[in-house]
């Protein structure tokens, strides 16, 4: 398990408390997006299709800190677009460390390495490099060449200096588990602290729409590239939501888990669906008509949804209320198994 | 047009990846993209993406799809790409142009280690460089010649900044006050209007430190006694300097926007001991010179010495704020 012990015990912490305090919803990661341009153009991603006047837009420092003081959640994802293209992002992450927020800072590293300068180690901020496979994979995802070996420069430049860096991996139909469990290995080779993975959001906007994972396809691809898991590999997930992911276990997605925050305000109801935008955070909480998605609903757009914005949160909360769950996520911790 | 009909381009409106024209029944119209919509009214950001507004459905009469539809530009893109990667040269801001660097230009040594202060980097001969929220800042002591046009061709800065002491000309002005230029005028000469949209975006920057607007006369020789300088006011200048039309010219000539923000050293009704009175890169020997001329000269050479630093802090808080609200400023064009 790759979450280190001190992060484990301050979420720990703030669960308990929304637990005595009786919430029925509350926030576990803030999705902050400062800004939606990017330096690639991803075949899957449905995140950067806005006019030039609006991609040049971005939030402002207080904006980022006063969306996160409202929303309270103790990690914040910092996405985007490329959130490095942001010309005050170190002063973004720097803010929120000092409020001792959790910041995951997403990034497709072409500009990591010329930007660790303007950033501090700490235990509070992580790189979280995008990264979807072993080179040709990657590169043929993110549509340019070169790409994997600049992100892997870029890692292991910031791992010299001190900084956390985890990889986080979209996948899509067609990827290969063999190829998949091997980056795995060259990832922990690298030296990162853990990975993330995430079946490919199937974004509205995206210009592929071929190739998103459907809910059967994720199972056995995730069946297969995370059974037997090897000692040595750690992901910055919860190993429930990995189970999940592999059909092991079921939940039902919960949108409010991970809040998105953009230049249009709280996005509603989660960072894959824009079904309008909320002025506040409390507004979002209260006023989103939540019985209107996830599976349960039957809205046709959740059916296939897996996507760990929605499910993790999902996965971590059974882990705290359910004493067997609990169970299963120490047990995985200690065994390595899923 | 029918309700059923308004409400089926409402969805399509807030689906829509580019601007829409919206008109409304009293005939006027609007541009905007539509980022939310109720069973009321929808929102839209205009065109700067800064306003909202929010248009009740009840008052629209029709929405036509002007702005080009970035999803399917971003599909088309793809679909002719297909299986073709951009090459490894790619430049890594992509689309998005390096922001490029601030360059300050200061005249003298001792304007130059507040703006090293400023940025918490060191100065290396009479250089600085250093980044201030992200943003790459050079600075340089060009003297009260004509560096400046070298400097801004070396340089390829996206913005200059002149930056410095001065001498104030308004009665209100006192040491350690700042001046942000609206124009720089060559004593008895032409004028320049310093460009809007950096210095607005400075003006809200340094709101809350004790700063005018307003123009600033450049001379030829500094100007030393009140009486000097109650006629350069003549003209209505808050404040006097040597070198800011200079800088401001430099830059203009190279299409580069340009600000210039003076701290005050010596008010309107004091003078500058005679050495002050040229411009030398160290002041340090004949100060030291003219404070042993006798004790009044010491005096006021120790009153000098507090009024500048009062105004090399005044800088150094003002470049502080001002690099990362222009940063900002910028990427919202
Ligand atoms: S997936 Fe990330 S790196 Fe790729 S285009 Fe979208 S924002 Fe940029
Ligand atoms: S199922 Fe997925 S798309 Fe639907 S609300 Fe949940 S997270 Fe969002």
């Amino acid at each position: 398990m790759a979450i280190p012990a001190g992060q484990m015990m301050a979420v720990g912490r703030y669960l308990l408390k929304q637990r005595l305090a009786r919430r029925e919803r509350y926030p576990l990661v803030l999705m902050l997006e400062p800004l939606f341009r990017c330096n690639l153009s991803c075949t899957g991603c449905g995140k950067i299709q806005y006019p030039v006047q609006l991609l040049r837009r971005q939030l402002s420092v207080a904006e980022c800190v006063s969306a996160s003081d409202e929303c309270g959640a103790p990690i914040v994802s910092v996405a985007g677009g490329e959130p490095l293209l942001h010309p005050q992002i170190a002063d973004i992450a720097r803010a929120l460390v000092d409020r001792r927020r959790f910041v995951y800072l997403c990034t497709n590293a072409i500009l990591l390495e010329r930007k660790l300068d303007e950033f501090e180690p700490s235990k509070y901020l992580s790189f979280s490099v995008h990264m979807d496979g072993p080179r040709a994979e990657h590169d043929h995802s993110v549509c340019r060449e070169g790409v994997y070996d600049v992100a892997v420069k870029a890692i292991r430049a910031a791992l010299d200096r001190g900084f956390r860096v985890t990889t986080n991996s979209t996948l899509f139909e067609g990827s290969d588990p063999e190829r998949m469990r091997h980056f795995f290995d060259d990832m922990m080779e690298l030296g990162v602290e853990g990975m993330m993975v995430s079946p490919g959001y199937s974004y509205e906007k995206a210009p592929d729409q071929e190739h998103f994972l459907r809910r059967e396809r994720s199972h056995q691809l995730f069946a297969r590239m995370l059974g037997s898991p090897k000692r040595s590999w750690s992901f910055n997930q919860s190993p429930l939501f990995l189970q999940f992911l592999m059909g092991k276990r079921d939940f039902e997605c919960t949108p409010w888990g991970n809040p998105t925050y953009n230049i249009f305000g709280w996005q509603r109801p989660c960072y894959l669906l824009q079904d309008g935008y909320a002025k506040s955070f409390r507004e979002l909480m209260e006023e989103t008509d939540w019985p209107s998605y996830g599976r349960k609903s039957g809205n046709p757009r959740c059916q296939d949804c897996m996507v760990h914005c929605g499910f993790e949160p999902s996965a971590v909360r059974a882990a705290f209320e359910s004493p067997q769950a609990m169970a299963g996520t120490v047990a995985s911790m200690v065994t390595g198994r899923l | 047009m029918t309700e059923a009909r308004i409400a089926e381009l409402v969805d399509r409106a807030f689906d829509y990846r580019g601007y829409v024209t919206l008109r409304r029944s009293d005939g006027s119209e609007l541009v905007g993209f539509v980022y939310d919509r109720s069973a009321a009214h929808l929102d839209l950001l205009d065109e700067s993406a800064t306003r909202r507004t929010r248009i009740p459905l009840a008052e629209i009469a029709d929405i036509a799809f002007t702005g080009e539809d970035a999803a399917r530009k971003s599909q088309e893109i793809w679909e002719r790409r297909k299986g073709k990667p951009e090459p490894r040269e790619t430049p890594a801001h992509g689309d998005w142009a390096d922001p490029g660097k601030v360059l300050v230009l200061v005249a003298l040594e001792h304007e130059l280690r507040s703006v090293a202060r400023a940025l918490g980097a060191a100065r290396r001969g009479s250089v600085v460089r250093g980044r201030l929220s992200g943003g790459e800042v050079v600075a340089l002591a060009v003297g009260v010649g004509g560096g400046a046009r070298r400097a801004v061709a070396e340089e390829h800065p996206r913005l200059v900044v002149s930056c410095g002491y001065s001498g104030g000309l308004d009665p209100a002005l006192r040491p350690g006050d700042l001046v942000l230029a609206t124009t720089v005028r060559r004593a008895g000469g032409d004028a320049l209007a310093a460009p809007e949209s950096p210095r607005l975006a400075a003006a809200a920057a340094l709101d809350g430190l004790r700063f005018l607007q307003g123009g600033l006369v450049c001379a030829t020789s500094a100007a030393a006694s009140p009486e000097d300088k109650r006629a350069l006011a003549r003209d209505g200048a808050l404040a006097v300097d040597m070198e800011s039309y200079l800088v401001a010219q430099a830059a203009g000539e190279a299409g580069v926007p340009w600000l210039a923000l003076r701290a005050i050293v010596d008010p309107l009704d004091s003078s500058l001991p005679p050495f002050a009175r040229e411009a030398r890169p160290d002041y340090f020997w004949p100060a030291l010179r003219y404070a042993f001329s006798g004790p009044r000269a010491a005096l006021r050479l120790v009153r000098l010495g507090r009024d500048a630093s009062r105004a090399g802090a005044a800088l150094e808080a003002a470049l502080r704020r001002l690099v990362p609200a222009l940063a900002a400023a910028e990427a919202h064009r």
